[in-house]
């Protein structure tokens, strides 16, 4: 199949722009770049989903999409989600051609590991019998022996002589399997093809914005420094976690630490914040994981919703403090009394943190805080923490961002399906986490 | 927005009396648009029977203009009313003011029925207290058949009440608590903490609830205020119109509320103007029936139409 | 009073048939991810349709029919708002109810055939339809097909069917029309088998009574035959009670069958799950 100058606009947005590639059968390509890249215009062109403006495709064959968020039906079986997908055929043939273990059509996808979902939406797409296979973030929810399988499946899918585009930002994995490398960024191809070590790769990736060297994303463990502030701070606030899904552990978390909670997304992360919010009273902050879902009210201003946590309503002061805070966070708004549902992702999370952080909270719940961020904010965001931590705070940090979690935790602990592991230095961590997240004690 | 709001408000009144106006012409009542302005604002006598029924509709609009603002789904302004004319009837002997504030808490309580059975066990309000309007509707029944029953026993109605509101003519005090109302709840929704807690838990309750915010007591306490409205029109209308209980006494007030809070935007301040159109559309219909003899239920097709068409312009979440 | 109340039990299961036919169209309709408050609405209509065709014909059989199309007229202005214009359904429904309430009672007033008694039902396949073979013919028709599959993912997961190149809206519309039928059947069976020709505000509530019985009965047809058994069983005690001259002022009694749906909706505590993308537009 051959993309020849594919442009798509979104009204001033280019999203794809003049964009030629050539996919042979039998290739592994791995389509490296960062969020908001253009990566999803592109596959969707390319799938058929999505008419370009300008430019051609030329020898179209069978595409079928692996999405980042999966589309099941939690309440259907296997086999009925199946059976939606293609009727008529029997469920345990469409797995067994696969080639993907996934053992008890009859289960709901509800009872199914996070894994186990991938493997689904896997098999639905190979279902289809498709030339070409576009995987979106496959491993985002993948443990690391999982993402090991799906190389496997990847491989032989390949030397049948199927297109595999894997899509993702971790560079090592993408390393790993592809056979040819394609870069994308701001909706253009940087990069097509060659040699290139980790780092240039990730050098291509992003633009420099600063003069400190771009790190490259790999998931080697970082050696954490030694934190000032809390040494001699005596006191603790224990986190007993008493909910039915998560074990009765003790988590001591002490003021000025940052303990991190790292797990592959789906395995009771977002059940261990909800229960936190609605049992702990007093000075907490809490930083949701859905940011559009939970984070702010986008019907009010954002005034409002800095003033939500407030015990008194006075309008002007309201807007005052708020363009005070506008103004100490950068964040990239006209007026307080702009809605915030019309700000980015990146000002949305600037706006939620800044009202957790105005409240001098004692303890800081933080879910997955930097998600879809670009660098510029993750960094903003990840100073602030640190700086509440300085300040006395103690933090948990519930991350699916391995990285993050190296970077800013004083100690780790591993959640898997609901229950979590003893609290691991970040050298331990480094060792044991992937077996931990995988479910391997 | 708010140019947008009323520009909204304002087609949906039109197209609702034009369409009424079109159904009549349709069913050969071509005078159906002329009897329906005369007979509500053409006179004096009508004015002041518009500015009546306006009031309840006032209250009841509110209280359902709170609900919606606060996410809540209070359907059950009509068993609210009863309950607060029930209650207004057995305050009266003590006084007017009491009388009042019988039929303030009567209401609150009969709303707090379906917003307790929505935290202990679940139990959707929008069902409850629908199916709490007509228990109330039987409940009322009961009294005006039994024990309330007036003391020659010849009619199902009360006997007049021990206390009234004082009246210049027709016209009685109810307007202005009504008025006063309007004000106390835009102040209630728009200048104090607790009315931005409401909003934001009814514009997105998860995103409440993360802020720190007690979306159950909200839940509690918006319905509760909006049941109060709702009791209140009834107990007002009790004191300054019928005087005494009977069986129709609500004569659809509870639900007219949710045309007229919809028309106003769900925008307190702007009950006062729905409340009069609907109030007007209530009083032409009946001087419709009394000389046309078309069936005062216009008035409740005209809800609907009103209801309908401003969705359909405002087109996003009810709050 | 146990004698009482025994005999009074096929009486309520022939008085709940109009309630069972709104169940199992409401059933058929949330599953399919909507919810239709207007159904107290599509019953009046066709309770009043149902009797003027009968009237008009002396047939009972096209008194149904007629009594289907009014619930379908009232059903497809649902149907605009909520599907087409994707507006929200509750206001959508009670607005819809208002709607029906004015038009009945407009036209009740203004035509004389309602004063006259309606023909009698000789033959009655309603009572077994209803509680035998409709809820069979539903849940093959829902559980073992493909439209069916599809119609339960338009109430889970909209965006998997339109994935597969299947159309959420016209499920929604087939859902509804399936509602519209069984609703229209139910309003004439009211009307003229039930009682003897329309009156105003006769559905008294039967319709939200409906609604709560769907999610007493989870969403499944077993539970609608279930919930609606046991409202039917506790309406019968209502009769029995009135029957056995005890005293309870009758009035009271009028308000038991609401009170029994609140005990219904009670029952449910927090453990239901709903279909994920009820109500949602």
């Amino acid at each position: 199949m051959r993309l020849s100058h594919v442009t798509k606009r979104f009204g001033a947005n280019v999203a794809v722009n003049d964009v030629s590639l050539d996919f042979a059968p039998g290739e592994i390509v791995g389509l490296v770049c960062e969020n908001g890249a253009g990566k999803t215009t592109l596959m969707a062109i390319a799938a058929g989903e999505l008419a370009a403006d300008e430019g051609s495709i030329e020898d179209r064959v069978p595409v079928a999409v692996v999405h980042q968020h999966f589309l099941l039906v939690s309440e259907f079986t296997i086999a009925e989600n199946l059976a939606l997908a293609m009727w008529g055929r029997d469920a345990g043939e469409i797995i067994r051609e696969s080639g993907i273990e996934l053992r008890d059509v009859r289960r709901r996808v509800a009872d199914l590991s996070v894994g186990e979902k991938a493997k689904l939406e896997l098999i639905k797409a190979i279902a289809r019998r498709p030339r070409m296979l576009i995987l979106d973030e496959p491993t985002s929810v993948l443990a690391p022996t999982e993402a090991r399988e799906l190389f496997d499946v990847m491989r032989r899918l390949a030397a049948t002589g199927t297109t595999v585009i894997f899509i993702s930002h971790k560079i090592p994995e993408v390393l790993e399997v592809a056979t040819r490398i394609v870069v994308m960024r701001r909706g253009r191809i940087v990069v097509d093809g060659g040699t290139m070590s980790a780092t240039e790769l990730a050098e291509k990736m992003v633009e420099r914005r600063s003069d400190s060297p771009v790190r490259p994303l790999v998931n080697t463990p970082r050696h954490v420094d030694s934190r000032p502030g809390s040494a001699g701070r005596t006191g603790e606030s224990d986190l007993r976690l008493s909910d039915l899904r998560l074990s009765g552990l003790r988590v001591p978390l002490h003021p000025g630490e940052i303990v991190a909670i790292i797990g592959v997304a789906g395995n009771g992360q977002s059940e261990l914040a909800a229960s936190l919010r609605d049992s702990l009273r007093g000075r907490v902050a809490h930083i949701p994981e859905d940011r559009a879902r939970d984070g702010l009210v986008a019907e009010m201003t954002i005034a409002e919703n800095i003033a939500l946590a407030e015990r008194r309503w006075r309008p002007r002061a309201a807007e005052q403090r708020a363009a005070a805070l506008i103004e100490r966070f950068n964040i990239r708004a006209q007026s307080p009394l702009q809605r915030a549902g019309s700000l980015s992702g990146g000002n949305q999370q600037k706006v939620i943190l800044a009202r957790e952080l105005e409240r001098q909270p004692e303890i800081i719940i933080a879910a997955e805080p930097t998600r879809g961020l670009d660098i510029e904010a993750t960094s903003f965001v990840h100073d602030e923490l640190r700086d509440a931590a300085a300040r006395g705070a103690a933090i948990l940090l519930i991350t699916s961002d391995l990285d993050e979690a190296f970077a800013l935790g004083d100690a780790i602990h591993v959640i898997y399906r609901g229950t979590l592991s003893p609290r691991l230095t970040p050298d331990e961590a480094a060792v044991q986490a992937p077996g931990l997240m995988a479910g391997i004690a | 927005m708010r140019a947008r709001q009323l520009l909204i408000a304002v087609l949906a009144a039109f197209s609702a009396v034009a369409l009424l106006a079109l159904s009549g012409l349709v069913f050969g009542h071509g005078e159906l648009l002329s009897i329906l302005i005369s007979g509500s604002v053409g006179s004096t006598f009508a004015l002041e029977g518009t500015l009546l029924k306006s009031v309840p509709l006032l209250l009841t609009g509110l209280s359902v203009a709170i609900a919606f603002r606060a996410g809540v789904w209070n359907i059950g302004g009509e068993g609210q009313f009863l309950a607060g004319a029930m209650g207004a009837f057995l305050g009266a002997r003590y006084g007017m003011i009491a009388a009042l504030a019988a039929s303030l808490i009567a209401g609150a309580l009969w709303a707090s029925i379906a917003s307790a059975l929505r935290l202990w066990r679940n139990a959707p309000e929008v069902l409850t207290t629908i199916l709490l309007n007509f228990i109330a509707i039987h409940l009322l029944g009961y009294a005006v058949n039994g024990p309330l029953q007036e003391a020659s026993g010849k009619y199902p109605q009360s006997d007049l009440a021990s206390a009234s509101l004082p009246a210049s003519g027709e016209l009685h005090a109810g307007i202005a608590i009504a008025v006063a109302a309007a004000i106390a709840a835009w102040f209630l929704l728009y200048r104090t903490a607790e009315g931005l807690r409401l909003r934001a838990s009814g514009f997105n309750r998860s995103a409440a609830k993360w802020a720190g915010v007690n979306v159950n007591a909200q839940l509690v306490r918006a319905m509760a205020i909006s049941g109060a409205m709702a009791g209140l029109a009834g107990g007002i209308e009790l004191l300054g119109v019928t005087h005494r209980l009977f069986e129709r006494v609500a004569a659809g007030y509870g639900y007219a509320g949710i045309a007229v809070a919809l028309l106003a935007q769900l925008h307190p301040l702007g009950t006062i103007a729905s409340s009069f159109f609907f109030g007007a559309l209530t009083t032409g219909a009946g001087e419709l029936q009394r000389t046309a003899g078309i069936s005062s239920t216009v008035a409740t097709f005209g809800q609907a139409l009103v209801i309908l068409v401003t969705i359909v312009f405002t087109r996003r979440k009810i709050a | 009073m146990t004698h009482a109340l025994l005999s009074a039990i096929p009486l309520a299961i022939v008085a709940s048939t109009p309630l069972l036919l709104a169940v199992l169209g409401e059933l058929v309709v949330e599953r399919a991810g909507m919810i239709n408050l207007g159904i107290e609405g599509m019953m009046l209509t066709a309770a009043m349709t149902a009797v003027i065709a009968a009237q008009l014909t002396h047939s009972i059989a096209l008194g149904f029919l007629a009594g289907i199309l009014g619930a379908a007229i009232v059903g497809a202005l649902f149907g605009l708002f909520a599907i087409r214009y994707a507006v929200d359904q509750i206001v959508t429904g009670t607005a819809i109810v208002l709607l029906a309430q004015g038009m009945t009672g407009y036209v009740y007033r203004e035509l004389d055939l309602f004063y006259q008694p309606v023909p009698r039902m000789t033959f009655d396949p309603i009572v077994p339809l209803a509680w035998i073979v409709f809820p069979i013919v539903l849940a093959l028709l829902l559980w073992r097909t493909r439209f069916g599959l599809r119609l339960r993912a338009c109430g889970e997961l909209p965006a998997a069917v339109t994935a597969n190149g299947a159309s959420v809206t016209t499920h929604r519309w087939i859902a509804l029309a399936i509602e519209s039928a069984l609703t229209g059947i139910a309003g004439a069976y009211l009307s003229l088998a039930l009682s003897s020709g329309f009156a105003e505000n006769m559905v008294s509530g039967r319709g939200f009574i409906a609604l709560s019985i769907v999610i007493f009965g989870r969403w499944k047809f077993r539970g609608a035959l279930l919930g609606t058994a046991v409202f039917g069983i506790a309406a019968a005690a209502q009769y029995a009670l009135q029957a056995s001259g005890r005293g309870v002022p009758f009035h009271l009694l009028l308000a038991v069958p609401y009170v029994v749906t609140l005990l219904i909706l009670c029952g449910i505590a927090g453990r239901v799950r709903a279909p994920e993308s009820l109500g949602k537009t």
